[in-house]
């Protein structure tokens, strides 16, 4: 049969042959082509069911190939194969007709089942559908179409309702103390959908307040694995702007480093909404374009009186109508009044926002230093409650947990927040949004600009939830928005498409590396060096950072300061300042811990190649400006000049003193050393790091300066260099922040609108003018 | 070598103590098997000296609890609060509003000059504290939580935010909406909110936040209806030490 | 020329802090003193100025073990002051946390307080070794007791849900339900419990006094009735003073009570004297076979008389949930009026009657109040027991002596951190 016959043209051998043999063996005909042209031809005599084709083909496109298959067989559904997936690429593949794509390498079994559904799916469709229940008249619905709206009565909603929680767990919107809530229904009339708003959001039940992602058991042979929860359940009653922050969770969580956890609860959601008719007088929807949607639902309610408009938003939804209800064709004044009745709810919103919500990223930018959020900010209680009701936060804390045999454990993760005090301190102390107007701004940035310009959806959905739990009247994005409006224009954040991809079931697992020396450096300080079990090589570059797990105590991160090119294991320099340090430090050589990563960008190699390179380490700054150090003496003709100045607040204080001593022989680098104060048997100078700047002859544009320190440190060196005219561009540093999941979710270690874990921890000057968090 | 634990108790009601037992079988067995329990008169008769971790609860209310109290910190070499009385002081400090003579006067009348007290503190106003188990009473699980943190030798995790975020985390409708007022927006959260999941509203049993903006909270409690006067009460039953010693 | 010497200090398995000395030379007392220097904790001058609303909650706290004794009395005296009268619910559902807590207290008491030294060990933990399965009955029925309250009041120390006028939240059915089956299986676990106690020796020793409980002609009384004295009758609250005639003993710490003999005994046994007619079935059963009857004057068998009231409690409870469920819980809107008066609670807790007497003015502000604990009116009648049965063990070892005074006291189960006075010693 023609459908089962799949066509798969890649220009690699391996990957032809390899997925060819698999999908013969599940039964398919399988046929191959090395070329764009040579697929061309060959659908002009066959006909395929499906077509794997890769987006890089030598000659014709994967994209042109696309084009010209949708013009010749429409029929043919297509399956794009990558490794290097792209927005751009993706968004126009699918525009040309391509029903998904996976990244290679390909897990085999997933593109058989994608296969597999793409085609049974087409069977599907060339049969005669769902029969739906017949009413005496208007017409019989015989083909239930996602997009389309039907009537459906109470009494068929109430049967629907309670069929489906025989079957699945069925939440929906309560009252409890005068408020509405979202809660285990277990009567239709419990429901009530014609609420204002909820006291919490429904995104609860896709991300909640406390959540297992690992099970684990200590011992010998430590166990470690991932926990989800997949229990099906159906929401009810949600309004459309909190559909709206569902599908910003899920660009958050799906699109970029899947996560197991939100994925596997997303999936076996069902989410039937309902029209927001009595807005509550905090909200501000319609102002953020969310008090309507079209997508994101698979059922959508409306009530027009004495009945519902139900409007089937997917096939899921299209099914449960066909399963469990009675619909019929919506008449010409039903259509109308479901349009009257969003209409006359339109106008029942008083507070609005000044200015279209585009133009919301640039005002904000353009008032970082507004003395607005100094002055709001003065009665803030940093109580959390506006995080804690918002549907568009998602910011968590992970932490362990043992029981009391010491044995078991978990490590789980819950809700947290920015307006928490603690939130952005570091280990050492160190609080990078310390005081209450620094949070505040930010959550308004987050809400305003970051968000829209990270992920292409509204920050904030407008449901005035936070200004009603705010106790001190501070925390509407509305009122924070309109007192600092001003003109200006804004450009249109990218669209993205959400696309389920595969999850990565380990995301939030360490792997085990095993401690194969361990040396003292001082006395707080040690250097321990480790290697992966399953022997690979870490596989990372210098400047990046990896989570170090001890199960039981918690997960810490830590820059890598040994370079790839050494050995095949990895060097970890650790300061010993908090609980995982702490155990860290107590190890034996031969003791396993976990580790994930490598996280994070890394020093720019490609960029100061060729380069004469300045280095400058301050402190503890030399462990992770090691790798970069060792990498360079190792790829030594790739460079030219290469300076590496150091400072230690004392002798004593001095690390890695045989490397030290080698370094300042060695002809290959120019070593210059200093400590703030000397002692009676110290030679050298003695001085602040800057004080070994300005004797230095550099040609500032050739020179490219990398600098790591503790933050006090940067200031006064950037202004060094700066006086030795080097350019932003050429002023590399290596921030430091709380770094927690490295997936770019937690939030934790947020500077502005970029996640310092993704996008970091290596920035230039020139990146960071523009980080204004950043400045300390 | 299993860790020795001992119990000890000042001016209180030995409630914190007394929830210390207040677990399932295993759980029991499960302690008994990671600390050895060495010194704990409420259900014990065999006492040793010689322990590693001490637990005080109670605040210290006579001169003659002073020196019982250096003498366990001595013979300790971690000592932890239990209990809010041990840790700020407790309702025990609502006396110290008065003055001892007039606190005296009141309970034993012409007999007053027969009895000492000096005005309520907490324990690390007498001695070095390393760890705080809050709470009146606190629950079992952070006990718990802070005896396997220090078997497993890292520091106990205990929030520095306000009850608010863990009220919401239990979807409560928050009391001020419900004709109550609060203090959970100053005071640290580790109580799941308790006492607002069972229909009450926040005392502040576990104390302030380390940077409590307690003027904003004031200002809402009178926005709310409260007089000064009532205010001024809201904090004196828990927080009676820690105003005084702002 | 024997020599005994017995300095008990602090002594251990009580609630609270006692000492017991007895010096004796050659077969003559020297000094024989129950003392109990505890801490003051002046919470008559505390509560003096708290609003009505938060005063049940710091009278909670004058005690952690019987709290929830502490708290109904003293939301039943704010009543009373207040003219406030409890619904029929509220009160189904007062008594039902109330037996939580004497499950809990008599259970802790007898076997983890007293049974070790029918056992011949210190405390309870050894036990775990050579008596397990009665170290884990006893904690499952500490545990039912803990989540009975728990269902009605969200905890058992220092309860959350019972306010005056009522309860702000209702128990969950499901929960009584399911907590219903298991005070059924305490039942059962009960019984394995009088085994073991038929097997132990209780020490025997009498000495007649009066004994004063509360008695309600409707049902054992422990939240309910007027006084009832052995020697005097039934006396009315307000007449409460006259009955405890509190005094002081200059630099002792406690305040003494008498009523018609030199000393008076609350608690169990004086409950079980006065209404032991009135116990459930299970109750009465056990106490036939522990061979207690009325009227008992061993105060050795408190103890096991507290056992016959957990079997009372138990039944009793599952009696009051099938009332409960029966009814169906309705919210019931508690609106207090503010007025001034006094009033006076009154409950038995675990360990004998307790006395709240409150005033408040026109705002609902305490302006006195006056609390009579338990264990400072049995202080007087452990003092007078030991002095009757030291003459008679005088010449045992003196490890003996001590062991079993030691007994004798913790007999009572005293709860001496509820000193809101302090105790006194009498030295004769």
């Amino acid at each position: 049969m023609v459908t089962d016959s799949v066509l798969i043209v890649d220009d690699e051998p391996i990957v032809r042959e390899s997925i060819r043999d698999w999908l013969k063996d599940a039964g398919y005909q399988v046929t191959t082509a090395e070329s764009g042209e040579e697929a061309l031809r060959m659908i002009e005599t066959q006909d395929f069911g499906v077509m794997v084709v890769d987006i890089r083909l030598p000659g014709k496109t994967g994209i042109e190939v696309l084009r010209e298959v949708k013009a010749q067989r429409p029929q043919t559904k297509s399956i794009i194969i990558t490794a290097y997936p792209s927005v751009d690429t993706t968004v126009e593949a699918m525009r040309l007709g391509a029903i998904d794509y996976l990244i290679k390498p390909i897990a085999p079994d997933d593109l058989e089942r994608l296969i597999r559904e793409t085609i049974d799916s087409v069977r599907r469709k060339s049969m005669v559908t769902t029969e739906v229940e017949i009413l005496p008249k208007p017409p019989v619905v015989e083909v239930v179409e996602v997009k389309k709206a039907f009537v459906i009565t109470k009494e068929s909603l109430k049967s629907m309702i309670e069929s489906l929680s025989r079957e699945i767990e069925v939440v929906g919107v309560k009252s409890r103390h005068g408020k509405y809530v979202y809660d285990k229904i277990t009567n239709f009339e419990e429901l009530c959908l014609d609420y204002d708003i909820t006291v919490t959001p429904p995104t609860k039940y896709l991300l909640p307040a406390k959540e297992t992602l690992l099970k684990f058991k200590l011992g010998d042979k430590t166990k470690v694995e991932p926990v989800t929860d997949a229990t099906p359940r159906a929401i009810i009653g949600l309004h459309p702007y909190d559909i709206k922050a569902i599908e910003l969770l899920d660009e958050a969580f799906i699109t970029t480093n899947p996560d197991p956890n939100y994925i596997a609860r997303r999936r076996n959601t069902i989410i039937i909404g309902g029209d927001s008719l009595n807005p509550s007088l905090k909200s501000f929807t319609p102002s953020m374009g969310t008090h309507l949607t079209e997508t994101g639902f698979d059922l959508m309610l409306t009530d027009i009186g004495f009945d519902y408009m139900v409007t089937v938003g997917s096939e899921k939804g299209a099914e449960l109508l066909a399963k469990y209800a009675e619909v019929r064709e919506p008449t010409g004044d039903e259509i109308a009044k479901q349009k009257a009745v969003r209409d006359e709810a339109q106008t029942k919103y008083k507070t609005l926002l000044d200015i279209p919500k585009e133009r919301l990223p640039k005002l904000l930018e353009e008032n970082y230093d507004n003395p607005y959020w100094e002055s709001r900010s003065k009665t803030c209680l940093s109580c959390g409650s506006c995080v804690m009701v918002c549907p568009t936060c998602f910011c968590f804390d992970i932490q362990d947990e043992v029981s009391l045999n010491l044995k078991d454990g978990e490590r789980f993760r819950q809700w947290d927040g920015c307006m928490l005090v603690d939130f952005a301190k570091v280990a050492t102390g160190e609080n990078f949004r310390h005081d209450k107007a620094s949070r505040f701004r930010h959550r308004m940035f987050r809400k305003g600009k970051y968000i829209v310009e990270k992920y292409g959806r509204v920050g904030c959905v407008g449901c005035g939830r936070c200004a009603t739990a705010c106790l001190a009247d501070i925390a509407s994005p509305l009122e924070a928005f309109n007192a600092i409006a001003e003109s200006s224009r804004i450009k249109e954040a990218a669209i993205r498409i959400i696309r389920e991809t595969r999850p990565e079931t380990e995301l939030y697992v360490p792997r085990l590396a095993e401690l194969v020396t361990v040396r003292e450096l001082t006395t707080r300080e040690k250097v321990f060096e480790f290697g992966l079990r399953d022997g690979k090589p870490l596989g990372h570059r210098p400047g990046q950072f990896v989570e170090v797990s001890i199960m039981g105590i918690g997960e810490a991160p830590i820059s890598i300061s040994s370079s790839p090119s050494r050995d095949g294991t990895f060097q970890l320099a650790v300061r010993n300042v908090g609980n995982v340090t702490n155990a860290l430090h107590k190890l034996q050589k031969r003791t396993l811990v976990g580790v994930r990563g490598p996280f994070g960008n890394g020093f720019p190699l490609e960029t100061l190649e060729g380069r004469d390179l300045l280095l400058i380490a301050g402190g503890i700054g030399l462990f992770p400006l090691r790798s970069l150090i060792q990498y360079a003496l190792d790829h030594r003709s790739s460079f030219d000049r290469v300076i590496l100045l150091f400072g230690a607040r004392s002798p004593t204080e001095r690390l890695f003193l045989d490397e030290l001593a080698l370094w300042s022989e060695s002809p290959e680098i120019e070593f210059h050393e200093t400590v703030d104060r000397g002692d009676e048997n110290w030679k050298g100078n003695v001085g602040v790091i800057t004080t070994l700047i300005p004797k230095l002859e550099i040609d500032p544009k050739k020179t490219m300066a990398v600098v790591v320190g503790p933050p006090i440190m940067y200031r006064f060196v950037i202004g060094q260099l700066k006086k030795k005219d080097l350019t932003d561009e050429n002023i590399v540093m290596s921030l430091e922040r709380r770094m927690k999941c490295g997936v770019g979710k937690c939030g934790h270690c947020q500077i502005n609108g970029v996640y310092v874990c993704q996008e970091g921890p290596v920035f230039t000057l020139a990146q960071l003018r523009n980080l204004r968090e950043s400045v300390q | 070598m299993k860790p020795k634990v001992a119990f000890f108790d000042f001016t209180s009601c030995e409630g914190c103590q007394l929830d210390a037992l207040n677990l399932e079988a295993e759980e029991l067995i499960d302690l008994l098997n990671t600390v050895g329990i060495v010194n704990f008169r409420e259900v014990m008769t065999e006492r040793e000296d010689n322990y590693d971790i001490a637990f005080i609860e109670g605040s210290i209310s006579r001169e003659s609890e002073i020196p019982r109290l250096q003498k366990i910190r001595s013979q300790a070499k971690i000592v932890v609060a239990l209990g809010a009385c041990a840790c700020i002081g407790g309702v025990n400090c609502l006396k110290n509003h008065l003055s001892m003579e007039e606190a005296l006067e009141i309970v034993y009348g012409n007999d007053a000059k027969y009895y000492d007290t000096i005005p309520a503190r907490p324990i690390n106003a007498v001695v070095t504290t390393d760890y705080y188990v809050r709470g009146c009473p606190p629950t079992t699980t952070e006990l718990l939580g802070v005896i396997k943190a220090l078997l497993l030798g890292k520091k106990p995790d205990i929030p520095n935010y306000p009850v608010c975020v863990e009220c919401k985390m239990a979807d409560n409708v928050c009391v001020f909406e419900r004709g109550m007022t609060c203090l959970g927006p100053v005071i640290r959260a580790g109580c799941n909110a308790i006492c607002i999941n069972n229909g009450r509203h926040c005392w502040g049993c576990r104390g302030l936040v380390d940077d409590p903006n307690v003027d904003s909270e004031k200002d809402i409690l009178q926005k709310y209806g409260l007089t000064v006067a009532q205010v001024v009460e809201k904090f004196k039953i828990y927080n009676t030490y820690a105003e005084v010693a702002k | 020329m024997k020599q005994i010497n017995v300095n008990v200090h602090q002594i251990t398995r009580v609630e609270g802090h006692g000492n017991i000395v007895l010096n004796a030379k050659n077969g003559r007392i020297e000094e024989l003193r129950w003392e109990a220097p505890e801490s003051p904790r002046f919470f008559e001058a505390m509560l003096r100025g708290r609003y009505y609303q938060d005063v049940p909650y710091i009278a909670s706290r004058i005690c952690g073990i019987c709290s929830i004794a502490h708290s109904t009395a003293s939301i039943q005296a704010t009543e009373a002051a207040l003219g406030i009268q409890p619904s029929a619910q509220t009160l189904l559902l007062r008594k039902l946390l109330y037996n939580a807590e004497m499950l809990e207290s008599h259970v802790l008491h007898v076997l983890f307080l007293a049974a070790p030294d029918f056992l011949g060990v210190g405390s309870v933990f050894p036990l775990v070794e050579t008596h397990r399965d009665v170290v884990l009955m006893a904690l499952r029925l500490k545990r039912l007791a803990y989540n009975l309250a728990e269902i009605l009041a969200g905890r058992k120390t220092h309860p959350l849900s019972c306010v005056v006028g009522g309860f702000v939240k209702l128990p969950n059915v499901n929960e009584l339900e399911t907590i219903r089956e298991r005070l059924g299986h305490a039942l059962v676990d009960l019984d394995t419990v009088v085994e073991l106690f038929k097997t132990l020796k209780v020490p025997d020793f009498i000495r007649e006094t009066e004994y004063i409980a509360l008695k309600d002609p409707k049902e054992y009384a422990f939240i309910t009735g007027e006084i009832a004295s052995t020697d005097a009758g039934t006396i009315p609250l307000s007449d409460y003073l006259e009955v405890t005639n509190e005094f002081c003993v200059p630099h002792s710490t406690a305040k003494y009570t008498k009523n018609k003999r030199d000393s008076y005994m609350v608690g169990a046994l004086a409950r079980f004297n006065i209404n032991h007619n009135q116990l459930l079935p299970r109750a009465k059963q056990a106490a036939k076979e522990l061979e207690l009857v009325a009227p008992c004057h061993n105060p050795f068998m408190i103890t096991v008389a507290q056992l016959v009231e957990t079997f009372h409690v138990v039944e009793g409870s599952i009696n009051l949930i099938d009332q409960i469920l029966d009814r169906g819980l309705k919210e019931e809107n508690n609106r207090i009026r503010v007025r001034a008066g006094r009033g006076i609670g009154a409950v038995e807790a675990p360990r004998g009657i307790l006395f709240h007497d409150y005033t408040y003015d026109e705002n609902g502000v305490l302006t006195k109040a006056n609390c009579i604990i338990p264990t400072n009116q049995n202080h007087n009648n452990i003092q007078k027991d030991m002095e009757a049965l030291v003459p008679t063990i005088l010449n045992r070892p003196e490890n003996e002596i001590k062991h079993t005074l030691e007994m004798l006291v913790r007999a009572y189960d005293p709860c001496i951190s509820c000193s809101t006075h302090l105790l006194s010693i009498t030295i004769k």
